[in-house]
């Protein structure tokens, strides 16, 4: 079943089974309800997915699901998208980040380790950005001190998601001095039930709190749990961050699309279908929508292809950000006063679920996760456009003293 | 981890060979020089057989289709050409359909010799008792034509018309875009042409909106060659200019709202791209139409806001009438009122809420 060369009987195959397995109602079993039964539903659906071999598409052959060109995960993705699926954001670094890093780094006892762990359901977070290295990921500071054959964990991580639930962490600390800064960066898997680590979920302006601070204090870390050699840990990350580009923004594209009838509904309930200030606004919208899609779909077929140039996904990611925080800001405005007063959000909902105010909020997500639009920008301008880099060294005059 | 990649689909060679024609065109541009005099542009569209890419072979063409149209139009739209290749390729297309006696002749006539103009805005035209009467709008450089493509306002007679004839007044419009010359013209009863109807009843609603959807895509491909363009000047003019001891281009301002302005442009680009393959694939009139506006639309406010910033980055060197800046710019502007003007975005609306 698997390496089909036939991407359009894939799609026949993926949209018959997710019309019988897609939970039905979903939205509503998981709109106003805690946490906990958010993680419980997405157990279940990722067991279902796992079971039909659509979790793990990316997977080398040989895997459960694997073996899959990215012309069937293309498939797969607008599929799930298109059946309003629930997204598997709980398992979403364990499915990516942690395998598509451990596939290429990984020695072949560590896979062995963790990917079957992984197919089962086992939780993984990230832990690389910190509260002094967020878009500027090379000033990690949480030390590794190695003594024998341990490495001794030190520091804070910050906004990692769903940590509170995690298993393991994929942990970036810094275990040597060096210049440039990325030189002395190490890659560490982490176990999460180790003494020494605590995780605090972070309040967030939605009321939710998807992202967690973790705090280690003196944790041991075997040596064998390092991921490539030390101070190889920026070249490992790199694999772990490039691990989901693209296909994830062809899936919230096409969510995105698929969501425009909400907006509908809103200016329905409203009473304001007519009003064609709100319609050369939505036209606007669908527009900007139209060419978000376009643009994350060749995106997707300039790597097929190989054409794919440098900056290429941040001009994919800008799009995606803007247009979404234009279409959350356009359901809030048609909303009007009623959208002010809360209500009940649905969680692993996607972006546009008709909240509009948690909506808008989660919006910041694209533009801040995953290097910022102003990252984006810089990459942008410095790689495609060769405007010059930012300069190195800046001081307040202060501090030359 | 690689992905597992598929091998890219064998290469089709007519991208190919289209690819070739579009680096030849843009040279040929080059050479000339930006919104270079119609005067020189026009004979060369026509003796380098420019108006033949989507001529279907059968009638001598190079049958590129649509998409070759289009790498023409945005090349043309690069070079700000003022050349009336939109209107003519109209004209060349209406009558690739239609069903005049010599077909055959007159493709020949109007793809190398004559022009034959249309109008880029929707006219106002009626049939009364096989006369013609009204305005058509928009028809880009009138007074070198032979013939005025129309369609009547009720989609049921598309027809070429003979612009030497009693009862066609040619009314020049001055245009702050200067690298367009458009006329209006009025016509008070003159008589339609039997020979030269190209279609009547329901061919003529379809070829009606087969013309509306070329002229929204040729517009569309012009903007998003003049938005790349431009783009690309403004970048090259901030590594230049020099102040506060560096290169403009230095300041991360400005830096990222070029980007922004790449961001905006590529999303143009795929979204002309995507729909120019949808509607190659096979899609209804209808469809093939709203995708086509829906581009158009897009690319049309990207220019403008590509231009309108792009002005603002050169400073006052923009101001001024001997840089190229206020000519993409104001042919941006045109562009946006061109086609079917700006309901565009509330019609885009309309449609989906009456889809769903």
């Amino acid at each position: 079943m698997n390496n089909s060369d036939d991407p359009e009987g894939l799609r026949a195959q993926v949209r018959a089974w997710l019309e019988q397995n897609v939970p039905r109602d979903w939205r509503a079993a998981l709109t106003g309800t805690g946490q906990e039964a958010f993680v419980r539903a997405q157990r279940e659906w990722f067991g279902r997915m796992v079971e039909a071999g659509y979790a793990t598409p990316h997977w080398p052959a040989g895997w459960p699901g694997g073996g899959r060109s990215l012309a069937e995960q293309k498939v797969i993705y607008e599929e799930i998208a298109r059946a309003d699926a629930p997204r598997l954001i709980l398992f979403f670094v364990a499915l990516y980040h942690s395998a598509c890093t451990l596939m290429e780094w990984g020695t072949p006892e560590q896979k062995q380790q963790h990917l079957p762990g992984i197919l089962k359901g086992q939780i993984w977070c990230q832990g690389f950005s910190e509260p002094n290295a967020g878009s500027d990921l090379a000033s990690v500071r949480t030390r590794a001190e190695l003594r024998g054959d341990r490495y001794i964990i030190n520091g804070q991580k910050t906004w990692s998601t769903l940590a509170q639930y995690a298993d393991r962490c994929l942990l970036l600390v810094r275990s040597g001095k060096s210049e440039p800064p990325q030189a002395g960066l190490t890659y560490l898997l982490l176990d999460m039930k180790t003494k020494g680590v605590s995780v605090r979920p972070i309040a967030q302006i939605t009321g939710d709190d998807e992202f967690s601070e973790i705090f280690f204090d003196d944790v041991e870390v075997p040596v064998t749990d390092r991921v490539g050699e030390e101070g190889q840990g920026w070249a490992v990350a790199q694999s772990t961050l490039s691990s989901e580009r693209g296909l994830t923004l062809v899936e919230l594209t096409q969510r995105m699309r698929y969501s425009l009838p909400r907006i509908a509904t809103v200016m329905r309930e409203r009473g304001v279908l007519d009003d064609a200030a709100l319609r050369r606004d939505l036209g606007g919208l669908i527009a900007r929508v139209d060419a978000s899609c376009a643009l994350a779909d060749r995106y997707l077929l300039k790597r097929i292809s190989g054409e794919e140039v440098v900056g290429d996904a941040s001009l994919v990611k800008l799009n995606y950000a803007r247009t979404l925080r234009e279409f959350t800001l356009l359901g809030m405005r048609i909303g009007g006063l009623e959208s002010q007063y809360r209500e009940d959000f649905c969680r692993g909902g996607s972006q546009e679920t008709g909240n509009w105010p948690v909506d808008f909020m989660n919006s910041y997500n694209w533009s801040i996760a995953g290097g910022s639009d102003e990252i984006q920008r810089n990459i942008v301008a410095e790689r495609m456009l060769g405007m010059p880099r930012e300069p190195k060294g800046w001081q307040w005059p202060g501090d030359r003293a | 981890m690689n992905h597992a990649v598929t091998a890219p689909p064998a290469a089709d060679p007519r991208d190919a060979e289209l690819k070739e024609l579009q680096d030849s065109a843009r040279q040929v541009l080059v050479a000339q020089g930006l919104a270079a005099e119609e005067g020189k542009t026009w004979p060369l569209v026509l003796e380098l057989g420019w108006l033949l890419v989507s001529v279907p072979e059968e009638l001598g063409g190079l049958g590129q289709g649509l998409a070759g149209a289009c790498a023409f139009h945005a090349e043309l739209g690069r070079g700000l050409c003022a050349a009336p290749y939109a209107a003519a390729m109209l004209a060349v297309d209406a009558v690739c359909q239609g069903k005049l006696a010599d077909q055959q002749g007159w493709v020949e006539r109007i793809t190398a010799q004559e022009y034959v103009a249309a109008p880029l805005a929707p006219s106002a035209l009626r049939l009364v008792r096989g006369r013609l009467s009204g305005t058509v709008t928009a028809v880009p450089s009138a007074d070198l034509a032979s013939h005025v493509l129309i369609s009547t306002a009720d989609a049921e007679r598309v027809a070429l018309v003979s612009l030497r004839q009693k009862g066609v007044e040619l009314i020049a419009r001055s245009t702050w875009d200067g690298t367009r010359r458009l006329f209006d013209l009025r016509l008070s009863e003159v008589e339609l042409d039997e020979s030269l109807l190209l279609a009547g009843g329901s061919a003529a609603q379809a070829l009606t909106r087969r013309l509306s959807t070329l002229r929204d895509l040729a517009l569309a491909a012009d903007s998003v060659g003049g938005a790349e363009a431009l783009l690309d000047l403004t970048v090259e003019y901030l590594k230049t200019r020099k102040q506060f001891g560096r290169p403009l281009a230095g300041f991360q301002a400005l830096k990222h709202r070029c980007a922004d302005l790449k961001a905006l442009t590529a999303g143009a680009q795929a979204l002309l791209a995507d729909t120019l393959a949808r509607i190659g694939g096979g899609i209804d009139d209808a469809e093939a139409e709203a995708l086509a506006r829906t581009a158009k639309h897009l690319a049309c406010s990207v220019y403008a806001r590509t231009a309108e910033e792009s002005l603002q980055l050169h400073g006052g060197i923009g101001m001024t009438a001997e840089h190229a800046c206020h000519l993409f710019l104001k042919r941006a502007l045109l562009n946006e009122h061109l086609g079917r003007g700006n309901r565009d975005a509330v019609a885009i609306a309309d449609r989906f809420l009456t889809g769903i």
